[in-house]
């Protein structure tokens, strides 16, 4: 599929500027994304992740910055790199009266590679719906079709920008399975978005942007572990305890009650759980149930900007 | 070519929608119904003259509105988006439309004649590739256009305002909606300026004329460039996303479309006078025969008007010239088309020459004859007719029968009528530098045969006999009345 070996970078942004007038949209943006990696741009609205995948797709030019996508230069050499990409724009908009495959047919005219318009239709569960107008599909088939066209070409590298927004939780796991399909193909795919759970499920390492800048890189994990956030453990005792004792546990880093239930923190986590069994035993209380939560990349985010993302 | 499957697929929305349907394909035929209903009255001729309004009118509405407007709404809408993705540039989405804008006009075409052809029995003098010609230079100016104005405009709230200032100046000052000839002179010096003017003259004079498109050579020229001129901008302007915006200076810029309409309205205000042709286009039209059994007993009744002759040779074999050559005269004439013929039509015949004293002082004499058919039925016929100007001389025209112009001379028309049996009529006249009617009563052309007048071509001979000097006498439509 691609020309590069594996584990090669297939995409370099490094020091990436964009302005609008006076909003800089993108502010020193750099990363790598490997050849066969699913990479995630992670951030809440207006963080600049659109801006980049549009400046990685071509379609935008950024103000400064080097950028390399396949070996080419999509400033320089815009055409023969959409030969090699694929991509789904946030929203899809196509004629009313386009017919599913005669969509599919059209744009796989415009490349010198092709994939099969039959296979497409099948992939994505479009084919009873091969003769369908556009206009009168489902959000969900609309999304499908948006993706099916990022695949019309065979494309190496395909760019997915918010792929899941607006849809159901059921159709949300739809397209999981498909991208999570694309990654099975050994395609490298590069997804916006700003659910975490998409993020944590789907990519292999994550960018996560605020305002136009790269807060943290890494895997998933890697940014989890790297959180300094600590395991939500939630507790119910037999006996109230003082919360400036729980506080003393080995490990526990904040400690609050609520709703006759107590929130720790802690950091590790397996010794907190060691160390409050002990303590339990030994002032003749009894643990009556246990919720252990991880850090997720929403307290990442939290951790990094002091913002929720939804924010 | 991904350029010919972007038109192809844009051709087949435009057939899944009532919408574009309704706007592509009958709405042209109502202006055609109004048109010809309305304004020619059903007159054959007359329909021939508003076909082209119609026909511009049509191409007009797909350059502003089909191709403009649709431009904007696409980039308004978000569609061009996806194609933006694709590997093809801003060239193959103008030329997609160019294309799709073109094909659509052709069927459109194709029912407007059909219509014109069957319900108003409209004289098609122009041949099918001139038409489409005509049409497709038509179509591409225009869609340069639109093309131009939806480069310039930001939204599709502007594009509506230029559109309609443009449109609306178009439809009523370039003989779209009004013929030019109605309008004050100062318009009609306004309208040289515009290009749907050149559009509308050339098809009236085509149409309605039958004049070669080569006579419109500069107009047309004028036509292609701005439509050159609009595709070039459109692809340099062309803008994919609604948030683009075009600076002010480009807007300048795209001023350039209107050149070859300013130096064409220049040239032509200070240096042509196409006014006149206007007129004579305008002037069929108004003389325009009904239609249905009257138009055929006027077409029956006809002589001779002199638009379907050849210059030199038919007309030649047609009109004899003779001379006072055969009694030593030195009198000298020729005969020739002249343009425009009376009462706006493309002929008429010119008779001029000189006239010599010939031996003994005797007056010069020339006389031009043409061979002649009465109606088989000749019941209702009372003389005959035609328009005539000419040099102020006194000119006779007489009508012989077969029998006696089997056997009568050329110069007999004056001094034999007294004599012949049966006599046969002819008069004299004067004409004037206006077209007048002249009349020629034939009291028994409504029964030949009861005066024993045998079947046979008859003669109508034109004279001229007097003292020495030049004369010209132009004639045109001769005809039974």
């Amino acid at each position: 599929m691609g020309q590069l070996e594996e584990n090669s970078v297939l995409v370099s942004v490094q020091n990436l500027h964009k302005h609008y007038g006076d909003l800089a949209a993108v502010r020193g943006l750099s990363f790598d994304i490997l050849q066969g990696e699913v990479f995630g741009l992670l951030g809440p609205n207006g963080a600049g992740k659109t801006t980049t995948i549009e400046i990685i797709e071509g379609l935008r030019q950024p103000d400064s910055g080097s950028i390399r996508v396949c070996g080419l230069d999509p400033r320089q050499e815009s055409m023969a790199l959409k030969e090699r990409i694929g991509a789904q724009l946030q929203s899809t908009v196509l004629p009313d009266k386009v017919r599913v495959d005669e969509a599919l047919h059209l744009f796989a005219g415009f490349y010198h590679r092709s994939a099969s318009v039959n296979l497409l239709l099948e992939r994505f569960g479009l084919l009873e719906k091969r003769r369908t107008f556009f206009e009168n599909l489902s959000g969900g088939q609309k999304q499908r079709l948006a993706l099916a066209l990022a695949l019309v070409n065979d494309p190496e590298l395909v760019l997915l920008d918010e792929p899941t927004v607006g849809l159901d939780p059921q159709l949300r796991r739809d397209i999981y399975a498909l991208i999570e399909h694309f990654r099975e193909e050994g395609r490298t795919v590069l997804l916006t978005t700003h659910y975490i759970e998409e993020a944590e499920r789907l990519c292999d390492r994550v960018a996560i942007m605020d305002r136009g800048q790269l807060v943290a890189l890494g895997t998933p994990r890697e940014l989890i572990m790297r959180s300094g956030q600590g395991t939500r453990l939630e507790i119910h005792l037999a006996k109230p305890v003082g919360l400036d004792r729980l506080r003393l546990i080995e490990g526990v880093i904040d400690c609050h009650e609520a709703d006759g239930a107590y929130l720790l923190r802690a950091q590790p986590a397996v010794v907190t759980i060691a160390a409050l069994v002990r303590f339990l035993e030994s002032e003749d209380n009894a643990l009556l149930d246990l919720h252990i939560a991880r850090p997720s990349l929403e307290d990442v985010f939290v951790e990094m900007t002091g913002r929720r993302m939804e924010n | 070519m991904p350029a010919v499957r972007i038109a192809l697929l844009t051709i087949r929305l435009v057939t899944r929608t009532k919408v574009a349907l309704f706007f592509t394909f009958l709405f042209p035929l109502f202006f055609l119904f109004a048109y010809a209903g309305l304004i020619a009255r059903g007159k054959p001729e007359a329909v021939a003259y508003m076909f082209g309004p119609v026909v511009t009118l049509n191409i007009m509405g797909s350059g502003f509105f089909g191709l403009g407007i649709q431009s904007v709404m696409q980039r308004e809408r978000g569609s061009l988006r996806r194609y933006r993705l694709a590997p093809i540039g801003p060239r193959t989405i103008v030329l997609s439309n160019l294309l799709a804008n073109y094909l659509l006009q052709l069927p459109t075409l194709g029912l407007l004649v059909f219509c014109a052809l069957a319900f108003f029995h409209m004289p098609m003098k122009i041949g099918w590739s001139t038409l489409l010609l005509l049409v497709t230079v038509g179509t591409f100016a225009f869609a340069g256009f639109g093309l131009t104005i939806a480069s310039v405009a930001n939204t599709m709230q502007e594009a509506q305002v230029y559109n309609n200032v443009v449109w609306f100046t178009l439809l009523f000052l370039s003989g779209v909606t009004f013929p030019l000839p109605m309008l004050p002179r100062w318009i009609q010096r306004l309208a040289m300026f515009f290009p749907s003017t050149y559009l509308v003259s050339a098809f009236q004079s085509i149409m309605a004329q039958a004049e070669p498109l080569l006579d419109h050579w500069l107009e047309m020229l004028a036509l292609v460039t701005s439509g050159v001129f609009g595709l070039l901008f459109a692809v340099r302007l062309f803008r994919w996303e609604k948030e683009e915006r075009i600076s002010a200076k480009a807007k300048l810029w795209s001023g350039v479309f209107v050149l070859p309409f300013l130096v064409m309205g220049f040239w032509m205000n200070t240096r042509a006078n196409p006014t006149a042709m206007w007129a004579r286009s305008y002037h069929v039209m108004e003389q325009a025969p009904a239609a249905g059994p009257n138009a055929e007993a006027e077409k029956a009744n006809l002589i001779e008007n002199f638009d379907g002759v050849q210059p030199s040779e038919e007309l030649l074999r047609r009109w004899q010239i003779s001379t006072d050559s055969d009694v030593s005269g030195h009198s000298m004439a020729e005969i020739s088309l002249l343009t425009p013929g009376a009462k706006g039509t493309p002929h008429a015949l010119r008779l001029q020459g000189h006239l010599a004293p010939g031996p003994n002082n005797t007056q010069g004499h020339i006389s031009a004859r043409c061979e002649v058919q009465v109606p088989a039925n000749s019941s209702g016929l009372h003389g005959v007719e035609f328009e005539a100007r000419g040099e102020p001389r006194v000119y006779q025209v007489g009508f012989q029968p077969p029998n006696v112009a089997q056997s009568g001379s050329s110069s007999a028309v004056a001094s034999v009528s007294a004599d012949a049996a049966p006599p046969f009529p002819a008069i004299s006249f004067v004409p004037g530098e206006a077209w007048q009617n002249v009349r020629l009563p034939v009291a028994w052309l409504a029964n030949p045969a009861s005066h024993g007048l045998v079947d046979g071509p008859w003669v109508l001979e034109v004279s001229v006999t007097g003292p020495p000097g030049e004369f010209a006498l132009d004639l045109d439509e001769i005809r039974f009345y």
